[in-house]
């Protein structure tokens, strides 16, 4: 007997449009996060090519749907375990680590963040580092679930035994319970949508770039953050090393992509994302020089050609076909960028105040040895069976992949494929 | 109404620094407190968020409200979820009123703090006038009927047919040719695989045959869409096939006398007038095309199935689906006449007529014609155009797929002819995500890829065998003759040959690209502006053969919730006819949605007349109330005294 219900693993727009779309047939759904909120990588964003509406305006109402919905039921801060059966009838290990929050009697009010004595001294993993929480916290103002998280890595009393614990004083419901052990369920579920999506691929591995070493060498998703009204920066676009706003602004596209020493494949979304990201300094401080140092621009999907024209000839950003070679730091962490500029001819060095890494993505595979393996492609992202008639079913009946977990993409072919697999995912569910 | 208390709840959002960057959220909520029948006033960081929701549950009882407005973004986005809010607190969810602003007030006036703060206070003011003539309304629910149309049969309608099939409802698929497999089927060969678009196609027409409850409608058109979500009823006209399913056994091809250019091979093979484009084709029987046919009737006399019949005419179908999916594909561009030498020499070919020429089963087996020297490509033909004057069209898209084609079928010519030069001149080389691989292989292998810029195209002179191909080269800034045998321009793609009918019939509109618009770019790809229509494949946008695939599943499943639940809801804000009504007609006319009719009744035995609205085709528009000279037809949840207490609203000070 086939179970009429699906796990859904990543809570990024394609895990949330895969399990709307289920649920939205009358189907349950388990979706499985393994960080606090829903949202994923679209969450970080502060606007989205080739319309340049707020990422937060858009995802908000798809967040709270599925917050919201009677057929979806949301783990969060879980992680998937082991998988055992088969299509129709498997069985899935789930734990629900620790928030050392009872989310039933959490309201959200965050007096907990406001009061830890670690309130910001730990790196904030929603704002890429450009800013700073407490051990307690809500990763952002909107995030699905709105519940306070304690983190274990750095909570004083989870660490070393000793604190004012002011936080379960602040905590009017008394949600805080420090002695709040991990959980584990399983779910029974007849069908399994892989949404894990991507992490960026590590910039240190670019050494010649600096990044971690220099200060004002930050990345594509760093800059989203600064961009962005409820970023660390309340959306001041300010350099690191010493907050002035940058004058001078170079990106480095295909950083860790289309390399023969990191990954050759191409991340697919980086060049609108730079061009994006480009138009946004430009339209924050129209005085400010922005280069982007590109190999090819990839504008190819719907509206992008146009939108690279806009930040041409409307917003005069420099576009330069050549990879640099190195950066250098100068005493007034301001960075002097060498490469070639292939149109113009020769070795062009340039000094600027701040430079962005348009940084290749990689996937984020489910954990080994965890009950399934899903063949994936040489570039390590999880392969369909046969794309060419079914572009979500992979090798392991009952189970789909979709979003940058099948490879690198942007939001509408995330969503799309979110939808496809809900689609597959469901016929079989629906089986007598 | 009874005469109850108005109690308003009035909440005023900061949206993070989206509102309260610009607008003085405390000015507002102080301002909103201060209105009549306000007994509530408060605010929150962001109105959409979980515990803001609750928020208003509970305020509903405690205050014991019974009109709630928020002032947050636009109704676009939110008004569902505070309309849940306020249903989750015990009301009807359209004792609910919204007033935005963030985009009416923030947005657009960023530079005039304070005059925005005054105009969002006057936007609150407005909204709880209406709030307090607001009514409870409870949305009708329609039956919809258990079945799907998909129209289009390239990859993405015959996966959505299949998958809507697989999951369970009745499926009819037309397609306007004799036979399936648009597009995709003319391609050699696929990238990363053995499998021929032609295998990949039968699969899925394999799916159909497997299937029960689909039915294929091949030489199908629409001809006219009516109803709604849930109910549309649909016109197609069939063009004669001439020929009934028979065994195929080609008997009639064989004796069939007229010869004519095969479209299917672009005119390098030639076809009978009963034909089958290519041996596999499906459905596997011919078809005749009476655009040249002679009526000779031999091949009548060759059947020995009696399946042809000469005399066959066009045949008219009504369907009657609850959704529907375009998959209606695109058009390969073709250049003008001379552009880079078209139409000049038989060397000189695009990238979809390569592709026929490349496939082994094909025309010329695989071969190209003459001696392969040296194959130029030359990237972005019809597509990244400049617009030298305001009147001219061009398509400043980019096609997408264009330079992974080339450069699939550049490998597969060094491949086959290792010495030969193959050479592509390109733009931006947009292989983009894995098709990078092929791009590297393509390096490896010896193609040389030349780039030059959009203002400098390459120039091609066509010579009597091949072309001398001039190119500026970007990296070395200098200019090349290349001695060409054959050239291959990578054409781009625009929207259908009979988009403008399909647009017309399904009531879609066109993005600035010409491509069919979607209801919002990132997070509806699929959804059209016609609730229960959904667009699949390159009709929206150029993509290969994967995205196709993958957006014909996705548009099966949205037209799969509507299916799968049965009913839908319709929205309440219908015109409705009030007592003043005297049938006098005039809103008949203006009716957008056709929804009006004149109807008479009896009435103290004399005959009177009014209008009757049906309520799942009214848009709820008003174009009708705002016709009617007498106050004699309203739209609910917009009525004219609601507006009327907005505009009275608006003007005090």
């Amino acid at each position: 007997m086939t179970q009429k219900k699906a796990l859904v693993i990543g809570g990024g727009i394609a895990g949330m449009q895969a399990s709307l779309d289920l649920a939205d047939q009358g189907i349950k759904v388990y979706l499985v996060e393994r960080n606090p909120s829903i949202g994923g990588n679209m969450a970080k964003l502060d606007k989205t090519f080739p319309t340049l509406d707020c990422a937060a305006c858009i995802i908000t109402p798809k967040l709270v749907d599925t917050g919201g919905h009677k057929n979806i039921e949301l783990l969060t801060y879980s992680e998937v375990q082991n998988i055992t059966g088969e299509a129709g009838a498997f069985k899935v290990k789930v734990l629900k680590k620790a928030r050392f929050v009872d989310i039933d009697k959490c309201t959200g009010c965050a007096a907990c963040t406001q009061v830890c004595v670690l309130k910001n001294k730990i790196l904030d993993e929603h704002n890429e580092g450009m800013g700073k929480r407490g051990a307690a916290y809500i990763p952002f103002p909107q995030a699905v679930p709105l519940k306070a998280t304690i983190d274990p890595e750095h909570c004083l009393f989870l660490t070393k035994g000793k604190c004012t614990m002011k936080c379960v004083e602040a905590c009017g419901p008394g949600a805080i319970d420090h002695e709040q052990k991990p959980e584990e369920v399983t779910l029974a579920v007849g069908s399994i949508i892989v949404a894990t999506g991507f992490k960026l691929e590590d910039p240190a591995k670019k050494p010649e770039y600096g990044y971690g070493v220099y200060d004002n060498v930050i990345t594509s998703l760093q800059i989203e953050r600064l961009l962005s009204p409820s970023g660390p920066t309340g959306g001041e676009v300010k350099r690191p090393s010493d907050g002035e706003h940058p004058k001078k602004v170079a990106f480095l596209q295909c950083v860790c992509s289309r390399d023969l020493n990191t990954n050759i494949y191409c991340s697919r979304y980086c060049c609108m994302q730079a061009i994006k990201e480009a138009i946004l300094l430009k339209e924050h401080n129209p005085d400010v020089e922005v280069t982007i140092f590109y190999i090819d621009i990839r504008a190819f999907g719907k509206g992008y050609e146009e939108l690279y024209n806009r930040a041409k000839d409307e917003f005069g950003v420099n576009f330069v076909k050549g990879r640099i070679a190195e950066i250098h730091e100068k005493d007034d962490k301001s960075l002097v960028t060498i490469g070639e500029d292939i149109v113009g001819g020769g070795v062009v060095e340039s000094k600027v105040d701040l430079v962005v890494l348009s940084v290749g993505v990689a996937p984020v595979p489910l954990p080994e040895g965890i009950g399934i393996e899903i063949p994936v492609w040489r570039d390590n992202f999880y392969r369909a069976k046969n794309q060419y008639v079914d572009a979500v079913t992979t090798d392991i009946p009952g189970v789909f992949v979709a979003g940058c977990a099948e490879s690198p993409k942007d939001i509408p072919d995330s969503v799309t494929q979110g939808s496809a697999a809900a689609m597959r995912a469901s016929i079989l569910l629906e089986e007598k | 109404m009874t005469e109850e208390e108005l109690r308003v709840g009035v909440y005023v959002c900061h949206c993070g620094t989206n509102i309260a960057g610009v607008v003085d959220v405390d000015a507002v909520v102080e301002y909103a407190a201060s209105l009549p029948n306000v007994v509530h006033a408060t605010k929150n960081m962001y109105m959409c968020s979980l515990p803001a929701q609750s928020g208003i549950k509970e305020d509903i009882k405690k205050h014991s409200l019974n009109r709630v407005v928020v002032a947050s973004c636009t109704p676009k986005m939110h008004e569902p979820t505070f309309r849940a809010a306020v249903q989750a607190g015990g009301l009807n969810p359209f004792l609910y009123e919204q007033a935005n602003i963030r985009e009416h007030c923030a947005w657009v006036h960023a530079d005039q703090p304070e005059r925005a703060t005054e105009k969002a206070k006057d936007l609150v003011r407005m909204a709880v006038a209406k709030a307090r003539l607001l009514s409870p309304l409870n949305p009708k629910k329609i039956a919809v009927i258990r079945s799907a149309l998909v129209v289009g049969g390239g990859p993405a309608g015959l996966r959505s047919a299949a998958d809507l099939a697989s999951r369970g409802f009745e499926v009819s698929l037309i397609e306007k040719s004799h036979f399936l497999g648009g597009n995709a089927v003319r391609s050699a060969s696929l990238p990363f695989t053995d499998q021929t678009p032609r295998e990949a196609a039968a699969v899925l027409t394999d799916a159909l045959e497997d299937e029960k409850n689909i039915s294929v409608h091949t030489g199908y058109e629409a001809e006219s869409l009516n109803g709604y979500l849930g109910n549309f009823t649909i016109s197609l006209v069939k063009k004669p096939r001439f020929v009934k399913e028979c065994s195929n056994c080609g008997r009639c091809i064989a004796v069939c006398p007229v010869e004519t250019d095969n479209e299917f091979d672009y005119g390098l093979s030639m076809r009978k007038a009963i034909y089958m484009p290519y041996d596999s084709a499906y459905p596997n029987y011919p078809a005749i095309d009476m655009s040249v046919c002679k009526k000779c009737g031999e091949c009548v006399n060759a059947c020995a199935e009696s399946a042809i019949d000469l005399e066959a005419e066009d045949e008219k179908l009504d369907l009657s689906v609850g959704a529907v999916v375009i998959a209606t594909g695109a058009k390969n561009y073709t250049p003008k006449d001379g552009e880079f030498g078209w139409g000049k020499s038989d060397r000189v070919l695009s990238l979809p007529v390569l592709e026929r020429v490349l496939d082994k089963t094909g025309p010329t087996k695989g071969r190209l014609k003459g001696k392969v020297e040296n194959v130029v490509f030359i990237g972005c033909v019809g597509s990244r155009q400049k617009k030298t004057s305001e009147e001219e069209k061009v398509n400043e898209y980019c096609s997408r797929i264009c330079c992974t084609e080339s450069v699939k079928n550049a490998i597969h010519i060094k491949d086959r002819h290792p010495d030969a030069g193959v050479f592509y001149l390109f733009r931006d080389i947009r292989t983009y995500g894995r098709d990078e691989y092929l791009y590297r292989e393509a390096l490896e292998k010896g193609v040389v890829f030349i780039q030059f810029e959009g203002d400098v195209p390459p120039e091609v002179n066509v010579l009597k065998k091949g072309a001398k191909v001039v190119v500026s080269d970007v990296l070395s800034r200098e200019s090349f003759e290349i001695p060409a045998s054959h050239v291959v321009l990578a054409t781009g793609f625009e929207p259908g040959a009979d988009a403008d009918k399909v647009l017309e019939v399904f009531k879609l509109n066109r993005s600035a690209d010409g491509f069919f618009q979607e209801a919002h770019i990132k997070l509806r790809p699929l959804e059209t502006s016609t609730e229960g229509v959904f667009i699949a494949g390159a009709c929206q946008a150029p993509k290969n053969l994967v995205e196709s695939i993958a957006s014909g599943s996705a548009a099966a499943a949205k037209a799969a919730v509507p299916l799968s639940m049965g009913e839908v809801e319709l929205d309440p804000a219908k015109a409705m006819v009030t007592e003043f009504c005297d049938g006098c007609a005039i809103c008949i006319d203006p009716c957008l949605g056709k929804a009006i009719t004149l109807v008479e009744y009896e009435k103290d035995g004399e005959l009177k007349k009014t209008v009757e609205v049906n309520e799942a085709l009214c848009k709820g528009c008003g174009v009708c109330m705002a016709t009617c000279p007498k106050k004699g037809i309203d739209v609910r949840h917009f009525t004219l005294d609601q507006l009327q207490a907005m505009v009275d609203a608006a003007l005090e000070t």
